[in-house]
């Protein structure tokens, strides 16, 4: 019998292209691009022509692990989902539901988070429900939310090809979002005008017809400097401001205030740059603005977002083909992760916990009594590590490593009474478990995926999972079915019906009508196509919000005893917290040691050459890694990727939070380097 | 046009003159490609537009057993590129049986291509190939003045992601190692790499192999028009060796000739000697 | 593109005294001969160029090439002997072919065939060598300089500094 081919959708960001795989007796042995997707359109990233390597890596996880003595020991699955069960129950016996937490997975499928939130709210009774959003686009939900009605991305990746300007703030695409770079190539060889506002000059910097370095943490400045003289020089869409927004008067008093020079002087780019870069985008017929964590990870984060929003508002370049906000989410299912509720304050499709009819209706369906209190963010929870919350169920997630100020993380996990983790392989995360559950990973499961621009995709089970780790539908339902909930479904296409019984985002989504292109939400019922383009009558919430934004600098400025800008983020031949790229051999030999971007003249008064070894120290700790000299970061600033647990960048930043939607401030901490040993090639 | 590459499909797997159909299938996923074993399944048989079958032929034999014999529905350039692939031995060619479809008149423009057609037609018209003298990338990429090739090129290659989508969708390329992989020839851990040690590198390695299916262009997400980079080395094969990749399956590259073998423009040994005064024999 | 450089870092800019950088590739036997032979008769040689010698010709494949015009140098000589005199059995035919090859491509891209010298035979004597360096300098002094990608043997910078 000769190999088979199965179409799925790639694991890693959230750009969710298409993949198919070539199955041979229990194995993936080749992946190929889907020519016919509607987004990739026959290509990959390099992540995605490698995604099978890390499939059957040997360090898989085969069997439930329990920590006895220090070490784990394997047991079974009836051992292990008793023990867990007894060690929650005696939790909340003792302190109370609202002592248990959960971290569900961007990594998971829909019917999995789905599954995960209904266990911690109905089989625990707690909202102390949250994922890894907490750290990237959380302001996005909750500003996007609020000005617009709706968080998520408004437009599709395809309406980038036709529009007349791509702003992009604090986004490195080409390396994040690889594919949908080339979706902006095009545009820009099709006549748009890519400008990029990046302290750094990256790659999609060198390729934009304007590269902005602003300062970092400094793009409210910015952006008031534009919508200054967007007002002033008359270019704002009254028409459109007058039909479909409210709160027009509160920004243009708050505006007063500013100006192109007031802003240049913080944010340090020319106010003519300012001025020239306000008009093309108000003067162009279409414009999308983009931006990720540049924009999200400050202290300030809603607050960009909303100033983000504004400016979109301001010229009309919401609601309509080729115009719109757009948010780059990361990973291949946060969108998804979001809309299932996987977050302290609200249910599935973003209904809040708080409003007591939508409550009501979860629990008639549900068939129990709901938590009332919406529940604590994890960045929150972490920070105030007062022993409130006391046992923790982690699914595919790898704090540790992802969330800020690790000793504080590794304080928080190891100061819980029991923490279980679920994931893949062996994390710096899972080393700190009570209990290990072996999971599946995107190959071994059906389920489905939503991609940046809300297309629900479906997943094929291509191969089962090794040893005897399961996925994590499987998983959660034993758990649920062992604490006596009703969690009996025939297979993740039934988890989706009833999604879309109690979702109206997801109303109309069923397994059947994914076919080859998926379905983007919203999609009330069951003959709705799907929704392209969100906003285009009216903004979710009727009409748009324009929100004065709070500006606050960042938390930690630089100083004497620490004088450089931190900067983390990632790089393009790796994922996040590695577990899977640095297990991959052809991503791992692409760039197999850690580094951090240092400029040449902060460089050679260091005594820094490329390629020594260097200690990196904040604060919060120090890492030693190996300089990479170069002119991709300004003078003063340094760049830190966070994929390696050898010099985990993590180990450094600041968990400094937004007070709103308590994201912490990656982009921008205080930090000292000093030349440890010369480059070990020499 | 679809129903004769069936019934030929069906024909070969129920005589049992061969263990599998490589071809594309349409399913609830959408199109895909598709190993057909069972003759009374081919129902969900599809040909639907391009999609380069020849490089996922590679890996379906070398995934099977040895005796296994494998018919592919193959499109003019899948067929030259397994031609090539059998005088390189990275194929045993007698386990292969070509299904030949040919191209439409709107497919051969939209790939460039001359030849839109296997040796043999199973199934479909010989169209005729496209036309390059009118089109736009040509003249832009290849016509113009060096200056402004040089500018073209070098933006072209300044977006590049480093997703090796080319060398990995490109069916006559599967060396092992990749010099494409070698960190002294190609710098890690950075995009864009370097045209010349990346890009220029891998279009001559290719050089003389390149059946002109372009996979490498289609699976660039960039749209690096690497079709064009390769079009003037397959004319001066042409021109100089009268030599097309893939159409002859007992002729080697000239390449790996000396000049009595394989003369360049008829000459056996030529006569210029420095490329100075004549320009490296051209 | 636009470009970014810094005065401390791009240390190979072209000033007015330095000529185009050129990388010889000769083979031992007629080639290096004539190189060795214009080294000894101190005839006149532009300044910025180095000699590689290799067994053959043969052994410099397009790769190596490519990879020195991204190293920065402006022009790449391969000389070797005549076609009808190698010692290892025509192989510098093959040379001969791979570089034709190799020069349509640097055309069609715009680096220059011309950048690419490929001789058989015709500089075994010292005042052939020197007259063949000298002519090549001429023709690169009319072409836009090369640039290096990296300027630093293990910089890493993203992206090219161009300056054509």
């Amino acid at each position: 019998m000769g190999p088979e081919f199965v179409k799925t959708v790639c694991p890693y960001c959230g750009s969710g292209c298409g993949l198919i795989l070539m199955v041979r007796d229990g194995k993936v042995v080749g992946t190929y691009p889907d020519r016919f997707h509607p987004v990739s359109r026959g290509a990959l990233c390099i992540k995605g022509w490698t995604a099978k390597e890390f499939i059957h890596h040997p360090d898989r996880l085969t069997a439930p692990l329990l920590k006895s003595g220090g070490r784990f020991k394997e047991i079974s699955w009836d051992e292990a989902i008793g023990h867990m069960n007894e060690r929650f129950d005696r939790t909340i016996a003792q302190y109370g539901a609202q002592a248990v937490g959960g971290l569900c997975s961007a990594r998971c499928t829909n019917e999995e988070n789905y599954l995960f939130q209904k266990l911690i709210r109905l089989g625990f009774g707690s909202n102390n429900v949250d994922h890894c959003a907490r750290l990237c686009h959380g302001p996005t939900v909750a500003a996007m939310g609020r000005a617009l009605g709706s968080g998520a991305m408004t437009n599709s990746i395809a309406d980038f090809d036709g529009t007349e300007c791509i702003l992009a703030i604090g986004s490195n695409a080409a390396e994040t979002f690889p594919v949908p770079m080339g979706e902006l190539y095009r545009a820009r060889e099709r006549g748009a005008r890519l400008i990029v506002v990046d302290p750094r000059t990256t790659e999609m910097a060198k390729n934009a017809d304007s590269h902005l370095p602003l300062r970092p943490g400094t793009d409210i400045p910015l952006l008031n400097g534009m919508m200054s003289h967007i007002l002033k020089c008359g270019l704002a869409d009254q028409e459109y401001i007058d039909r479909r927004t409210e709160g027009f008067d509160q920004l243009v008093a708050y505006l007063k205030g500013w100006s192109p020079e007031r802003a240049a002087e913080i944010c340090g780019v020319a106010p003519d740059l300012i001025r020239q870069t306000a008009e093309i985008y108000a003067r162009s017929r279409s414009a999308m603005v983009l931006f990720c964590m540049g924009i999200t990870q400050h202290v300030c984060g809603t607050s960009n977002v909303f100033a983000v929003c504004d400016l979109a508002l301001l010229c009309g370049h919401v609601g309509k083909d080729h115009s719109g906000i757009c948010p780059l989410r990361g990973q291949c299912n946060v969108q998804g992760a979001c809309d299932m509720g996987g977050l302290p304050a609200v249910l599935p499709g973003y209904q809040q916990v708080a409003d007591i009819q939508k409550r009501n209706r979860f629990e008639a369906q549900w068939g129990a009594a709901l938590p009332q209190t919406p529940g604590q963010t994890v960045t929150a929870a972490m920070a105030a590590n007062d022993r409130q919350i006391r046992s923790v169920y982690v699914m595919g997630e790898n704090p540790v490593m992802s969330d800020p100020n690790r000793s504080h993380t590794i304080e928080f996990l190891k100061n819980l009474d029991f923490l279980v983790v679920q994931d893949i392989f062996h994390t710096d995360t899972t080393r700190l478990a009570d209990l290990v559950l072996p999971a599946a990973c995107f190959a071994e499961k059906d389920g489905t995926f939503t991609n940046t621009e809300r297309r629900v995709q479906l997943l094929r089970k291509a191969v089962d999972p090794p040893g005897q780790a399961l996925d994590d539908y499987t998983i959660l339902c034993r758990v649920a079915r062992a604490r006596g909930l009703d969690f009996t479904y025939a297979d993740p296409s039934e988890v989706m019906d009833e999604i879309a019984s109690l979702a109206p985002l997801y109303g109309g989504i069923r397994y059947g009508r994914l076919g080859s292109e998926g379905l983007q939400w919203p999609c009330p019922d069951y003959d709705h196509p799907g929704t392209p383009v969100l906003h285009r009558e009216q903004f979710s919430r009727g009409q748009a919000l324009f929100v004065v934004p709070e500006y606050s600098p960042p938390k930690e400025m630089p100083d004497e005893r620490y004088p450089l800008v931190l900067i983390t983020g990632r790089m393009f031949c790796h994922y996040h917290t590695g577990t899977m790229t640095r297990r991959s051999p052809f991503l791992d030999r692409e760039t197999d040691r850690p580094f951090v971007e240092v400029h040449p003249r902060d460089a050679s008064c260091r005594g820094i050459c490329n390629g020594d070894a260097i200690r990196v120290t904040t604060r919060r700790g120090a890492i030693v890694t190996a300089a990479r000299v170069t002119d991709r970061v300004g003078e003063g600033m340094i760049f830190a990727s966070f994929h390696f647990s050898e010099a985990p960048a993590d180990a450094l930043t600041n968990d400094a939070l937004d007070p709103i939607s308590n994201v912490p401030e990656f982009k921008a901490c205080a930090a000292e380097i000093v030349r440890e040993a010369a480059c070990p090639d020499h | 046009m679809l129903d004769t590459v069936r019934k030929i499909a069906k024909g070969l797997l129920g005589q049992g003159t061969m263990d599998g159909v490589l071809g594309l299938a349409v399913g609830d996923g959408g199109v895909s490609p598709r190993l057909f074993e069972d003759p009374g399944d081919l129902g969900s048989l599809s040909l639907a537009s391009k999609w380069p079958l020849a490089k996922i032929a590679v890996t379906v034999l070398g995934q099977c057993p040895d005796a296994y014999r494998l018919a592919v529905v193959c499109r003019g350039c899948d067929e030259r590129a397994l031609i090539e692939l059998g005088k390189r031995n990275r194929i045993d060619t007698r386990r292969l049986h070509v299904i030949g479809v040919a191209c439409s008149g709107e497919q051969a423009e939209r790939c460039l291509c001359q030849q839109p057609w296997p040796s043999r037609v199973d199934a479909g018209v010989r169209a005729q190939g496209a036309d390059l003298s009118g089109n736009d990338q040509v003249r832009q990429y290849l016509d113009s003045d060096r200056g402004v090739r040089l500018e073209k090129w070098r933006e072209a290659f300044s977006r590049c992601i480093k997703c090796y989508g080319c060398r990995n969708a490109c069916p006559v390329c599967n060396c092992s190692p990749c010099r494409l992989e070698d960190g002294l020839w190609v710098n890690r851990g950075e995009i864009a790499p370097d045209m010349f040690s990346f890009h220029l590198t891998r279009a001559m390695h290719v050089a003389d192999a390149c059946v002109a299916c372009g996979a490498c262009q289609d699976a660039c997400p960039v749209g690096i028009p690497l079709m064009l980079l390769q079009l003037p080395m397959r004319a001066e094969l042409h021109r100089s060796y009268q030599y097309e990749a893939g159409t002859e399956s007992e002729r080697h590259s000239p390449l790996l000739s000396n000049y009595i073998d394989e003369p360049a423009g008829g000459i056996s040994i030529p006569d210029w000697t420095d490329s100075l005064r004549k320009n490296h024999g051209s | 593109m636009t470009v970014h450089s810094d005065p401390g870092i791009v240390q190979n800019r072209r000033d007015s005294e330095h000529g185009p950088k050129i990388l010889v590739f000769a083979c031992r036997w007629c080639a290096g001969i004539g190189a060795d032979g214009a080294g000894r008769q101190r005839l006149p040689l532009p300044a910025d160029f180095r000699v590689i010698a290799v067994e053959c010709a043969s052994r410099i494949d397009p790769d190596t090439v490519l990879k020195s015009f991204s190293e920065g140098v402006d022009g790449v000589a391969i000389l070797g002997c005549h076609l009808d005199g190698c010692r290892y059995n025509r192989a510098n035919h093959a040379t001969a072919k791979r570089m034709a090859l190799l020069s349509t491509l640097l055309e069609s891209v715009g680096i220059g065939a011309d950048r690419l010298l490929t001789s058989f035979g015709t500089a075994h004597e010292g005042h052939q060598f020197a007259d063949l360096m000298r002519r090549f300098y001429e023709r690169l002094q009319g072409m836009p300089q090369q640039c290096r990608f990296e300027t630093d043997p293990q910089a890493v910078s993203g992206g090219g500094v161009d300056h054509a």
